[in-house]
């Protein structure tokens, strides 16, 4: 038996040598990085033998991640590994990647400081670290299989996660998660075939050559992933109603999962550049329009998202930075509101909340909207500055929106004296993770500097200004309801196909 | 040729017009594997333009190969599909304790706030 393994390696081994010349030219961190992407998935399965240490297992894999992620953020040149063939497994990890990563890592990290002592089973934690590592395949892979498997095992990994009370809602969302992300997963393998049969290679670059019908398939499958446009109204529902720690990694970075070869295929091919910056100008509007007259706290945070996602998709060259700052602001949101003292804003604003927590809140919602000196404002800036004119000026309502919507949280009562505040059952790793990300989104604020210029400010003070004007005149008093028709099940389905036909039609033209 | 395409675009179809009409939730679930066995079966076809024979290396020469790569990329998906089917049938199993009848709108209408 053992004879026929060696045999087999050694063959392996061969194969590989004469394969190729790039991957004889293996550079040398390219093991580092396939050993770096297996270690959380054998990690994650043998922990479970070892209950007890779970915890700082999944932490440990976070930290070796953001090591990782950091260190490609400065690398001199992106690394490309390709294993086997032409045909077989190919790696790109660059600064792109790199920012994705370091957003996984530093979200992952968060969450396990905020599941420390709730008493989390084992199982919990496999499925959070196998999660991470998916994730982080997705964040450097770059051919339709590997991302296809990648993708695959995050629906796995996402739907155990959300059903993981076993309430009959909570199985239920996971399965309609499934349900659409499955089904999107199909439409998206024929365009990996289509790809292939035009270019005889699975790689992102054979989209270049391939028809117009492989296209489509394959970015409908990655939008309905990612949760953008009409195709992801599957979002709110499934980031609403998971547990706290399970939104806020869904909402930080599982999403992102589907945007990242997007942006990936963007900046790849000059054609699709357009096409996307439609898709996000389209989803950043939807989603905020919707945020705007939301009156549910998790509800409004999901549907920023998807606003926020449209961000990200609308100017590739800075997408990773935007990922990052919205991950870990987004998370920041999610942990609070689960631990808020309920989830209607009506309630909400007649219980003062505890100031730190009040705090905490102001600042993750201030970095979404732009404030200077967090993270998000640099973003935002870079994101405006690299877009055509009339995305510009959609974007920049968008932004007003953004405000408005966020206002609600920031104009909650706070409590002067703590004897006031609603009851409050925060444990100290809570705030251990509330460090972590806060601190970040002030630490990545270093990371581009340059933004900070008049101008640029006193624009960011006046659309937050606008965006909490408008909120106290008219949002505060409106009491409208938008129908919620579009996010069933056979809703959400069908419309893969109108969006498959849109696609079609915007690829021809 | 093309035929056999369009039998497999068809099958395709029908489990997605299957997903969307079927009002049970087992039904919906099997109308997927239909869908995915469409497209598995689109995978071989394209595989099998350039010949139908396997690729093993004999002293026999058998003339024109099947190309190995879409059928050893669809085994993943396969199995792949396979665990996630399982995986929603469990789910399925948990839900008709308290929806005998498995009808997705009714169990939607229950589950959402």
């Amino acid at each position: 038996m053992s004879n026929i393994l060696s045999t087999g390696l050694e063959l392996l081994t061969q194969r590989i040598a004469i394969a190729d010349p790039i991957s004889v030219a293996l550079q040398d961190t390219a093991p580092v990085a396939v050993v770096w992407m297996a270690i959380p998935f054998f990690v994650g399965f043998s922990g479970y033998l070892l209950p007890k240490f779970h915890r700082y297992l999944a932490l440990g894999i976070a930290l070796i991640s953001l090591v990782y992620g950091l260190q490609q953020l400065w690398a001199p040149a992106p690394l490309t590994v390709q294993l086997l063939d032409r045909f077989g497994v190919t790696l790109f990890i660059d600064s792109l990647s790199g920012y994705f990563i370091v957003t996984n890592a530093l979200v992952t990290a968060a969450v396990v400081l905020y599941c420390w002592q709730t008493g989390k089973s084992a199982f919990f934690y496999t499925q959070m670290i196998i999660l991470h590592g998916s994730l982080n395949a997705v964040f450097i892979c770059a051919d339709f299989i590997s991302l296809y498997v990648a993708l695959e095992v995050i629906g796995i990994a996402a739907f155990l996660l959300i059903a993981y009370p076993r309430t009959n809602r909570s199985i239920w969302v996971a399965l309609r998660y499934l349900f659409v992300s499955n089904t999107a997963m199909l439409f998206y393998l024929i365009g990996a075939l289509l790809v292939y049969q035009s270019s005889h290679t699975f790689a992102f670059t054979g989209l270049q050559d391939a028809p117009t019908e492989a296209i489509a398939l394959v970015m409908l499958g990655l939008l309905t992933k990612g949760g953008i446009f009409v195709s992801g109204l599957w979002l709110p529902l499934t980031h609403s109603e998971a547990e706290t720690p399970v939104s806020a990694l869904l909402s930080g970075v599982v999403v992102k999962a589907g945007v990242f070869p997007l942006v990936r295929c963007a900046l790849m091919m000059e054609d699709m550049g357009p096409l996307l910056g439609i898709f996000g100008v389209g989803t950043a509007m939807l989603g905020v329009a919707y945020a705007v007259v939301e009156t549910d706290t998790k509800r409004l945070l999901a549907l920023s998202t998807i606003s926020q996602l449209g961000f990200v998709l609308a100017a590739p060259a800075v997408a990773g930075f935007y990922a990052l700052t919205h991950g870990l602001a987004k998370t920041t949101l999610f942990l609070i509101s689960g631990n808020l003292p309920s989830r209607s804003f009506q309630t909400l604003r007649q219980t003062p909340l505890y100031a730190p927590l009040w705090t905490a809140l102001a600042i993750a919602c201030l970095s979404v909207a732009g404030f200077p000196l967090l993270a998000g404002f640099g973003a935002k800036v870079l994101t405006l500055k690299a877009l055509e004119p009339w995305q510009a000026i959609a974007l920049n309502l968008v932004a007003v929106g953004t405000a408005i919507a966020l206002s609600k949280f920031l104009f909650l009562p706070v409590a002067t004296q703590s004897k006031d505040a609603a009851p409050h059952a925060m444990h100290q790793s809570f705030w251990w993770a509330m460090v972590l990300l806060l601190g970040s989104l002030v630490v990545a604020n270093g990371l581009h500097l340059e933004v900070y210029t008049v101008t640029e400010m006193a624009k960011a003070l006046l659309i937050l200004g606008a965006g909490c004007l408008v909120h106290l005149v008219l949002v505060q008093r409106l009491a409208l309801k938008l129908p919620r028709m579009f996010e069933r099940l056979e809703h959400l389905i069908g419309m893969m196909s109108l969006t498959l036909t849109a696609l079609f039609w915007m690829v021809l033209t | 040729m093309s035929f056999l395409e369009a039998c497999v675009f068809a099958t395709v179809l029908c489990g997605f017009f299957g997903i969307i009409l079927k009002k049970n939730l087992m039904m919906k679930i099997i109308s997927m594997d239909v869908m995915s066995t469409g497209v598995i079966a689109y995978y071989v076809l394209v595989a099998a333009r350039g010949g139908l024979f396997t690729p093993i290396a004999s002293d026999v020469q058998p003339g024109s190969y099947a190309d190995p790569v879409p059928q050893a990329v669809i085994l993943t998906a396969i199995v792949i599909g396979f665990s996630i089917q399982a995986l929603m049938l469990v789910g399925v199993m948990k839900l008709a304790r308290d929806n005998p009848t498995l009808e997705s709108s009714e169990i939607e209408k229950n589950n959402t706030p």
